[in-house]
């Protein structure tokens, strides 16, 4: 278990995962703005598995890393960008399920090749990238705030 | 090579950059080469995985219009590695991992560009499969590098 390999291998894990969750989050909030409008929404859309499986991974690698250094997010005191990032990922779950709840998801849907999306799909992938943003400033900050107020 | 070694070493700037404990010296630049690093790579590893033959019924064509955003995110992360590469130049070039990273890097954005005109034309033969496969390894190399780097 304490093989100096094992943290570097773990954080490589949550790397590529996050890699590919921004990847899918990413692509399909630009098209959303309308970059690389010939493509339609559907098949693009259908690629949020892959977004929930990367997150599956990153959840579960980040879990490891967490058990393997807890003081750095736990403290005390608590690491403020790890409680940021938390908070952050919980919006992101809430603007989720209001993209899903609310019919948008479908709406986006049947915009097709060369289509505009509607006003709100453009404020909830807006939503979508800045806290996506905020996770990775609040991971990037997680060593560098441990142990500060 | 010493007279850059000693321009990087009196900078004003990278001397704030390397010694200021404050959050918006190192790591906000390295918030930067994090942010642009993930999406390049995360949009070049789905375009990658499209062309190998995941989600068929998305068009290949206008995923070329990607490329524009993925550019800005290469030149996010490229100069704000530069940035952080000259605030600690001797320890980054003795470290044979910075190296390897480097490579696979650089061949993975060599690729990008080779595979820009093959998906703008739609043909996805056996040698782009191939291509698409090297770009996914070189990716995952220079994550892994990257990650590896700091042991070494």
């Amino acid at each position: 278990m304490n093989a100096w390999w094992i943290v570097p291998a773990w954080k490589t894990l949550h790397y590529v995962a996050i890699a590919v969750l921004v990847g899918v989050v990413g692509l399909v909030d630009l098209r959303i703005f309308g970059v690389a409008k010939g493509l339609p929404l559907r098949p693009l859309q259908r690629l949020m598995p892959w977004a929930v499986m990367a997150f599956v991974v990153a959840a579960l690698s980040g879990y490891a890393l967490l058990r393997i250094n807890p003081a750095n997010s736990f403290g005390p005191p608590v690491n403020v960008a790890f409680a940021a990032k938390i908070l952050f990922l919980v919006l992101i779950g809430l603007n989720d399920i209001l993209y899903f709840a609310t019919g948008l998801k479908r709406q986006v849907d049947g915009v097709g090749a060369g289509e505009r999306t509607s006003a709100s799909a453009k404020i909830v992938a807006g939503v979508s990238l800045a806290l996506w943003a905020g996770v990775l400033y609040w991971s990037r900050m997680l060593t560098f705030l441990a142990g500060a107020i | 090579m010493q007279i850059l070694q000693q321009w990087t070493e009196a900078n004003a700037f990278l001397i704030w950059l390397r010694e200021s404990s404050s959050i918006w010296a190192y790591p906000t630049v390295f918030f930067l080469h994090t942010i642009g690093l993930v999406f390049t790579a995360g949009a070049s590893v789905i375009i990658n995985m499209r062309l190998l033959g995941a989600a068929q019924e998305l068009p290949i064509a206008p995923l070329a219009r990607f490329f524009r955003s993925i550019w800005i995110g290469v030149w996010l992360t490229a100069i704000s590695g530069v940035v952080m590469l000259a605030s600690d130049l001797e320890t980054k070039l003795g470290n044979r991992l910075f190296l390897y990273k480097m490579t696979l890097v650089v061949l993975a954005v060599v690729l990008t560009v080779v595979m820009r005109r093959r998906i703008e034309a739609s043909s996805v033969t056996a040698s782009t499969r191939a291509l698409a496969a090297l770009s996914l390894l070189c990716w995952l190399g220079a994550v892994a590098a990257g990650k590896f780097m700091a042991y070494f």
